[in-house]
C-alpha cells in the first residue's frame, strides 16, 4: 500500500471512534422509570377489522384467479370451508395493499447478491410486485398453452397439475422464478387460513376450529397439569366470536 | 370522662401552637402541622403533579365549573403569607377566607370545621416553613351565576353546619379519634358522601358513596352488599396503607389519596379510621334480587367474561390477591352507580404503587374490543353472579360513558 495516501488508519479510526462514543454517550439522557411503566388511559393500539368490501390490491381478474388458486390449495371438503370461502385471498388482498406489500420498513437498496436458503428474499422488488408480476405471467402461459383461457376456466384437475408444475418448477414463466411465486402463494395462503380473523382471512375461525386452536386466548394455567384432555373452551379472535352478540 | 376524651381526640400528641406567633415556630408544632397537612391530603389539591409544594394549580372539575385550587405558600403577594391566623383558622372552619371571602365548598371546610383551633394553626405553623413560591391562581373560573362568591352565602346557610368535633361518650377513644380523623382533617365524605342537586353533602346517609370526576367513590360504611363491611379491620387498615388487600387495588382519585395521604398516616391513625368505619352504619343491606343467569343479557355477558375477563378474574370472580382485584361481593361491583365498572372496563386503570406494594398492576382498555351493549352485558353479568346483586347496566349509559371519556382525554 502507497503511505502517501491518506487512508484513515487504524489508530486514527479507533480514536475517533472512541472520542465519537464518550461525546455521544454524555448527551445521552435514559429515562427512569419510578413505580412501574408508565401507563395511560384508553392506549390500547390495536390492528384495524379487515370488512368485507371491493379488493384493495387486486383487480377484478387478478383476484378471481387468487380465489381459484387458494380454494385448491386448501380444498373445501367435509371439515370446513376452503381458502376461497375461509377469505384467504382477502386476506392477501389486504396485506399486499398494506405495509407489507410495499416492503415499507425494509431495507431495499443495493447490492443485491443471492442469499442463503435461511436469508429469506434478496431482491428489490416487494410483495406487491411480485403478486403482480407473477400473477400476470401465470395469465400469460395459460392464454398460450390453453388456447387463450383463464386459471378459472380450468377444470380443477388441470388447475392441480398447472399448480404442481408451479410447486416443482417445471414450468418456465417469462422472468419469474416459479418455485419462489409457488411458495409465495402457499406461504400467504396458509398464513391466510390461520391468520386471526380480524385480518380478512379464516373467516369465522374456521382454520382454528379444523385443528382445534383456541385462538386468542392468554392464560391455561389450570391446564398446565391436564394431560390428553381436550380443551373445552371454543376459539376467540381478537373481536370476539358470535355468542359475545345477543341474538334477542 | 367525657372531656379526657375530647381531649384525647382532638390534641392527640398535643403541643400547643396557638396565640404568640413565637410559639408556631416550635419544631414539634410544626411537625406536627406536616403530619396534619398529610392528614388532611392538603397536597392533593393545593400541590400540581411535579409541581411546587402547595403552590397551587390543581384544577377540580365540579358539576358547576371548573375550580383552581389556590397557592397556599407564606408568598406574600400570591400566597397566604399576610394572612392572619384568625383569617387562616376562619377559612378552614367557616368557609371564610381573607377580608370574609367566601370559599367554594370544592375546598372541604365542611370537613374541616371540626377540626380544633389548635391544628389548624399546627398546619398553619407548617405552611409558615414551605418555600414560598409566587404564583398567582385565579381560583374562580366558574361560569355564571355561579363565579358570584355571595351566592356561597345561601349555600352554606342550607348546607353548611359550622362547629368542632363533639366525641361520642359512649364509645371507645380510638373510635373517636377516627371519626374525628374521617369528618375532619380526612374528609372522606368530600367523595364518598351523596351530594344534593346543590353539590351539598346528603347528612342522612353519610359515606355510602358518590359519583365525582367520572369515577364512583363507593360505599365505605360496614354495609355487607355494597359497602366494605365484609372486610376485616386488617384488611382496610392493609388497603388504606398500601393501596391493596385481598379483595381490591386502589386506583382513580383514591390512588392519589392513598399516595398523598393514607399510605403516610400513622399505624394508629389508620386503625383509628378502620375502627370507626367498620362501626359505624351497618345500616339495611337492600340487596336487589340478582338477575337470572339465564337472562340474554347475562348469558352474552357470561361468554364475554369467560374469553376476555375470566383469565385473570377467574370464572368465579375471585381475582387474585394483590394483582386482580376480586369481583365477587366487592362494594365498587355492586354499587347501584356502575360509572368506577364502566370506566375501568371501557379505558383501564392504573392501581397505585406504594412502598409496600410497589408492582402496582394495570387494567387494559377493551374499549376497542367491546361495543356498548356487550360492555353493558359484561358488567350486568358481573354484578349479579357469584352472589352479587345489583341493576342492570344499559347500552345507552356505556355510550354515553364512552363519550364522556373520550372527551376528558
Amino acid at each position: 500500500m502507497d503511505s502517501k495516501v491518506p487512508l484513515l488508519s487504524r489508530r486514527t479510526f479507533l480514536t475517533s471512534a472512541a472520542i465519537l462514543v464518550t461525546t455521544t454517550a454524555s448527551v445521552v439522557h435514559g429515562r427512569t422509570f419510578h413505580q412501574g411503566m408508565p401507563w395511560a388511559p384508553g392506549a390500547a393500539d390495536p390492528p384495524a377489522q379487515v370488512r368485507p368490501g371491493p379488493w384493495a390490491f387486486f383487480t377484478s381478474d387478478e383476484a378471481a384467479t387468487m380465489e381459484a388458486i387458494v380454494d385448491r390449495l386448501i380444498p373445501p371438503d367435509d371439515g370446513g370451508p376452503g381458502g376461497k370461502d375461509a377469505g384467504c385471498a382477502v386476506f392477501i388482498d389486504r396485506q399486499l395493499a398494506g405495509p407489507y406489500g410495499r416492503s415499507d420498513g425494509l431495507y431495499t437498496l443495493p447490492p443485491f447478491m443471492p442469499g442463503s436458503s435461511t436469508q429469506g428474499y434478496q431482491n428489490p422488488d416487494s410483495p406487491g410486485g411480485r403478486y403482480r408480476a407473477g400473477l400476470k405471467a401465470l395469465a400469460d402461459h395459460i392464454r398460450q398453452s390453453q388456447s387463450g383461457k383463464t386459471l378459472r376456466e380450468l377444470s380443477t384437475v388441470d388447475q392441480d397439475k398447472l399448480l404442481s408444475t408451479l410447486e416443482d418448477g417445471s414450468i418456465k414463466l417469462k422472468d419469474i422464478d416459479a418455485k419462489a411465486f409457488f411458495a409465495m402463494l402457499l406461504q400467504d395462503t396458509q398464513q391466510g387460513f390461520f391468520a386471526d380473523p380480524i385480518y380478512g382471512g379464516n373467516r369465522d375461525m374456521a382454520g382454528w376450529k379444523l385443528v382445534g386452536f383456541p385462538g386468542a386466548r392468554y392464560d391455561y394455567r389450570d391446564w398446565v397439569e391436564r394431560h390428553n384432555e381436550r380443551y373445552p373452551l371454543p376459539p376467540v379472535s381478537i373481536m370476539g366470536r358470535t355468542d359475545w352478540v345477543s341474538k334477542g | 370522662m367525657y372531656r379526657s376524651l375530647t381531649f384525647a381526640v382532638t390534641s392527640f400528641a398535643f403541643i400547643a401552637c396557638a396565640h404568640a406567633q413565637g410559639a408556631t415556630q416550635d419544631f414539634s408544632c410544626i411537625e406536627r402541622g406536616h403530619y396534619l397537612t398529610t392528614l388532611s391530603d392538603c397536597a392533593g389539591c393545593h400541590t400540581t403533579a411535579g409541581g411546587k409544594p402547595f403552590a397551587g394549580g390543581v384544577a377540580l372539575q365540579t358539576p358547576f365549573g371548573t375550580l383552581i385550587a389556590p397557592n397556599i405558600t407564606p408568598d406574600t403577594d400570591t400566597g397566604i403569607g399576610n394572612w392572619s391566623d384568625d383569617e387562616f383558622v376562619s377559612a378552614l372552619q367557616d368557609g371564610r377566607g381573607r377580608n370574609g371571602t367566601r370559599l367554594y365548598p370544592a375546598m372541604p371546610y365542611t370537613a374541616y370545621t371540626k377540626m380544633s383551633r389548635d391544628d389548624i394553626l399546627a398546619i398553619r405553623a407548617y405552611l409558615n416553613t414551605v418555600t414560598p413560591v409566587h404564583n398567582r391562581v385565579n381560583a374562580n373560573q366558574l361560569p355564571f351565576p355561579f363565579n358570584i362568591r355571595l351566592a356561597m352565602m345561601v349555600w352554606n346557610w342550607l348546607n353548611f353546619t359550622p362547629g368542632r368535633f363533639v366525641a361520642d361518650p359512649h364509645q371507645s377513644a380510638e373510635w373517636n379519634r377516627g371519626a374525628y380523623l374521617v369528618q375532619g382533617p380526612g374528609h372522606c365524605g368530600a367523595c364518598h358522601t351523596p351530594k344534593t342537586a346543590l353539590g351539598g353533602d346528603k347528612t342522612g346517609a353519610p359515606l355510602t358513596g358518590a359519583t365525582l370526576q367520572g369515577w364512583f367513590a363507593p360505599n365505605i360504611t360496614a354495609n355487607k352488599h355494597n359497602g366494605i363491611g365484609r372486610w376485616s379491620k386488617d384488611d382496610l387498615v392493609h388497603y388504606l396503607k398500601t393501596g391493596a388487600n385481598n379483595d381490591t387495588l386502589a386506583s382513580g382519585p383514591m390512588a392519589e389519596a392513598v399516595t398523598h395521604s393514607t399510605s403516610q398516616m400513622k399505624d394508629a391513625d389508620v386503625a383509628a379510621i378502620a375502627t370507626y368505619l367498620l362501626g359505624t352504619g351497618q345500616g339495611g343491606t337492600d340487596r336487589p334480587t340478582p338477575i337470572a343467569a339465564d337472562n340474554p343479557t347475562m348469558k352474552v355477558g357470561a361468554e364475554i367474561y369467560k374469553d376476555a375477563c375470566a383469565p385473570c378474574h377467574q370464572d368465579n370472580g375471585q381475582g387474585s390477591a394483590q394483582l386482580f382485584p376480586r369481583l365477587a361481593g366487592t362494594a365498587v361491583v355492586q354499587s347501584d352507580d356502575p360509572t368506577t365498572l364502566g370506566r375501568v372496563v371501557l379505558e383501564g386503570s392504573r392501581a397505585v404503587a406504594t412502598n409496600s406494594a410497589p408492582t402496582a398492576p394495570a387494567m387494559p382498555a377493551f374499549d376497542w374490543r367491546l361495543d356498548n351493549d356487550q360492555v353493558a352485558a359484561v358488567l350486568t353479568y358481573i354484578r349479579n353472579s357469584w352472589g352479587n346483586a345489583a341493576p342492570a347496566v344499559s347500552a345507552a349509559t356505556v355510550a354515553k360513558q364512552r363519550t364522556s371519556l373520550a372527551q376528558s382525554r
